[in-house]
């Protein structure tokens, strides 16, 4: 039998919703469970309305869920909140000393299961942050969790804190427990014993960091900018230990500078940042273009325009990034749309830029940046060769040599006879540059005409690298959904209920934005009998991008932009509008 | 290296013959740097020149050595990545004050504060050059320039009390008029351990008629001939005053310390010894461990 749960923390920043979510989904995975964790906060260090939500299942986990199953109120302020998203048959659970439901309107029919919460702790420790271990006691008591293996992430995650730490969290474990059983709190599932779970479990940003680390990352350079910063938390934890180097700068033209400069130096290198720091590095993303500096620049998309809605999820940047920065230069763009997929981008996009010394952005989103997933392993063990690179260049070596797929073997400075001026200006095949005594001469033309064309013809050879779009589910299906980014499984979960209810629907997802598949998606698309486009933003981006480049006009679209990710239901219901199903 | 050292100021030169305005201050230092980096025998493969744009900052086309021209203002943070992706490079940055203190003064600050271990030359004309005439972030006050016709209102930044400040551990000035100082200075600037600094006076003969060869000459005194402690903060600091309280302008060396650790002697990668630019990609697997722990 599948088991599938949905359990909701709501909090206010400074209840620790963050450390809580992540121990109690760690808890779940080592369950084996499968197992995804958002939270939904807002932009304050202390106060204010967060939801931590996770999703536990026996089988995949497609979306972070709707209806919760059971809710965790943990002050009387969110609890005031929270009263319009109870579903009727959500078990709540509250402490009962500070917060009384009655008279905040509880729907009727809900199950209250109070617990005094901070009472029950107060004895054993005056850490406040305990409670939150007294709840996990009850809730392991409801869904008949294996006490050793949550001892054991007790142990993993507080060890380090001494004993006296991790005694007192299992006391505050065991009360919980007693608790529930004492008084009767119900039994979802049975108690039994549990395989334990060799998955990894990792957000977005990380899993990114990760991959871009398998790929011989170097050099890593950002300014602070929800929701980029994690990346940089992670990789800084760990770099003397890899031969990285990872720098907080001034700001996000120093980010993408210092990035730009280990590049050309040899370090393979990366920045990141979300929308606002994305325009301030524009100008020189071009740079890095027109020199053929191999970088890698990460966009976590969040709501705009400029600060818009900090901490909540938006893909709105599509246009951005095609169109960043003056003038024409190869830039590829990749979409992760999954944890998974957040790690292979990332082992990509280093590569590539590496191989065709070219700018490669990644455009996240807040939700894959932030989720929490279970992973299988990741692959880490990769032989990393280098590309394009000349220790012992000959003494004719020019740096900028017209070539059949448009690259040319780059000398790193230190490299004797390999020296080469190379600027922001057009230049001939030596690197001269064409832009200043030479421009407009009659042999310079026909030079910049070459150089535009060697810089461009990269993407053809990209193009075929990159893993070509292909429908998923039925080809014969009523109806295609299209995706970019992380709606991919959210739509998959609707594409799931949907074939339920006996309703066919298919899925046409975008990973490559540029270079673009446009035959094969043109071919897709013309073949689909009715096409939904599900996008979260209000304009329609991925749309306005297709029909540019197909001359398809996809009719109908599914958008949302409140900064809360798209939600199965929604889906569901516009797929029974188009279709005219009641 | 020394007995195999046979470069001449010709290898340091490209073949792309500067495009700067005959008797440009900028000459000067073409020849000063060059002067400088075969005086401490630093082959050209092993020096890299980054710039911004603006007159000045097209030097490293004139140069034979790794070169890199970037955006305007965008010099300092392009160095400071080649320079922690390879310690062994000599990094110089080139520019004009336009480029690094207008556009590029956020970068110039946190340079100068990190103690990061490249040279930077500013060629201060006071005026924009390349764009024809406007004014600068070094432009004195009155000054009638075609932003400014009325004269400018804005007081001039002062760049050595400037980078004293915020933590420079060489800060000098040189005078393109004086060719002999200005290698000197060039020298010790690169010779230096930590961020090093020079605002050179160099005239634009083109569109400033105040800031002249002459004017200079007329002005300048060395600050070896007089009894200055170049270690001493306060005393560095009252010195980079003089200018704009007397009409005399001091060149030399203001301030140097050498006690200050670098940046990248105080990064916990490099300090150990670690190239970025050429460490090995692979993760070894007790690495995979270390990396991956906090995600089972
Ligand atoms: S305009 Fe002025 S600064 Fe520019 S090259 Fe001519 S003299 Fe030199």
């Amino acid at each position: 039998m599948t088991k599938d749960i949905i359990i909701r923390f709501v909090g206010s920043a400074g209840d620790g919703l963050v450390s809580l979510g992540n121990l109690f989904s760690k808890i779940l995975k080592k369950h084996n469970f499968n197992v995804l964790g958002f939270r939904s906060y807002q932009s304050v260090i202390r106060g204010g309305y967060n939801e931590y939500q996770i999703r536990a299942s026996t089988d995949e986990v497609l979306s972070i869920g709707e209806e919760a199953d059971i809710i965790v109120l943990l002050n009387k302020s969110v609890a005031a909140i929270h009263r319009v998203r109870v579903n009727k048959d959500a078990m709540v659970i509250y402490d009962n000393d500070y917060i009384n439901l009655d008279e905040l309107d509880y729907p009727e029919d809900i199950q209250k299961l109070p617990i005094p919460l901070a009472n029950i702790t107060k004895d054993i420790s005056k850490l406040k942050v305990l409670k939150n271990i007294v709840g996990f006691g009850a809730i392991s008591q409801i869904l008949g969790l294996d006490e050793t293996l949550i001892k054991e992430v007790i142990v993993e995650q507080f060890g380090h804190k001494g004993e006296e730490v991790v005694f007192t969290n299992f006391e505050a474990l065991e009360k919980g427990d007693k608790f529930a059983t004492e008084n009767k709190w119900p039994i979802k599932w049975e108690k039994h014993k549990y395989e334990k779970a060799q998955q990894m479990i990792i957000t977005g940003n990380e899993a990114l960091a990760l991959g871009m680390i398998s790929a011989g990352l170097k050099f890593y350079s950002g300014y602070p900018m929800t929701p980029a910063t994690s990346i940089v938390h992670y990789l800084t934890k760990h770099l003397p230990k890899l031969g990285m180097i990872v720098k907080q700068t001034e700001d996000e033209i120093a980010a993408i500078g210092m990035a730009i400069g280990a590049a050309y130096c040899g370090a393979r290198a990366a920045t990141g940042t979300s929308g606002g720091g994305f325009s301030l590095m524009s100008e020189l993303v071009g740079m890095a273009g027109i020199e053929e500096i191999p970088l890698v620049v990460i966009n976590s998309q969040r709501a705009g325009p400029s600060t818009g809605m900090a901490t909540k999820t938006e893909q709105a940047d599509l246009f951005q990034a095609y169109g960043i920065s003056q003038g024409e230069f190869p830039k590829v763009i990749l979409a992760p749309s999954s944890v998974i997929e957040a790690f292979n981008v990332g082992v990509d996009a280093v590569e590539i830029a590496e191989k065709y010394q070219v700018v490669v952005i990644v455009l996240l989103d807040l939700y894959l940046s932030e989720h929490i997933a279970t992973v299988r392993k990741f692959d880490l063990e990769r032989k990393n060769s280098r590309f394009a690179i000349l220790d012992k260049p000959s003494e004719d070596y020019i740096r900028y040599k017209i070539t059949k797929t448009g690259v040319s073997p780059r000398t790193l400075p230190g490299t004797k006879n390999g020296v080469f001026f190379t600027g922001s200006s057009e230049r001939n095949e030596s690197g001269t540059s064409i832009a200043s005594t030479l421009a407009g001469l009659p042999e310079t033309l026909p030079i910049r005409e070459e150089m535009v064309k060697k810089r461009m013809r990269k993407l053809e050879y990209i193009l075929e690298e990159l893993e070509k779009p292909k429908i998923y589910g039925e080809k014969e299906a009523s109806i295609t959904l299209v995706s970019w980014g992380s709606t991919k499984y959210i739509l998959r979960e609707a594409i799931k209920l949907l074939k339920a209810e006996g309703i066919e629907a298919n899925q046409l997802h975008i990973k490559a934005i540029n270079p673009f598949h446009k035959t094969e998606v043109k071919e897709i698309l013309s073949n689909a009998k009715e096409v939904l486009c599900v996008e979260q933003n209000f304009t329609g981006q991925m749309n306005d991008y297709i029909r540019m480049k197909t001359g398809f006009d996809i009719k109908h679209n599914l958008r949302r932009w409140d900064g809360e990710p798209i939600v199965p239901s929604q889906i569901i219901a516009k797929v029974k509008e188009v279709l005219n199903i009641e | 290296m020394s007995e195999e050292f046979n470069f001449t100021i010709k290898d340091y030169e490209s073949n792309f013959k500067p495009t700067w305005c005959p008797g440009c201050g900028n000459f000067s230092q073409w020849r000063a740097i060059r002067q400088a980096l075969i005086e401490l025998e630093i082959p050209p493969e092993e020096v890299v020149a980054v710039s911004g744009i603006g007159c000045s900052s097209h030097m490293p086309n004139f140069l034979k050595v790794y070169g890199l021209q970037t955006v305007h203002g965008r010099g300092i943070p392009v160095a400071t990545g080649i320079r922690l992706a390879n310690p062994k490079l000599t990094v110089l940055v080139y520019g004009g004050d336009g480029d690094i203190y207008g556009i590029g003064g956020n970068h110039f600050l946190h340079a100068c504060r990190r103690n990061v271990d490249i040279i930077t030359i500013v060629s201060n004309n006071f005026v924009y050059g390349l764009t024809t005439g406007q004014a600068s972030a070094t432009t004195p006050v009155g000054t009638i320039t075609r932003t400014t016709p009325r004269g400018s209102i804005e007081n001039p930044l002062n760049p050595i009390a400037t980078a004293i400040s915020a933590g420079a551990t060489f800060v000098a000035r040189a005078f393109s008029g004086d060719l002999k100082h200005l290698s000197y200075i060039i020298k010790e600037a690169i010779d230096h351990r930590g961020f090093a600094f020079v605002d050179v006076f160099s005239p634009c003969i083109t569109f400033n008629r105040n800031q002249t060869f002459n004017y200079f000459r007329e002005r300048v005194y060395k600050v070896d001939d007089t009894d200055h402690d170049k270690e001493d903060f306060y005393a560095a600091l009252d010195l980079s005053n003089q200018k704009f309280i007397k009409d005399n302008l001091p060149i030399g060396i203001f301030y140097q310390i050498e006690h200050k650790t670098t940046y990248e002697e105080r990064d916990f990668t490099l300090n150990q010894g670690v190239i970025p630019a050429h460490a090995p990609l692979d993760l070894s697997k007790e690495q995979i461990d270390i990396i991956t722990k906090e995600f089972y």
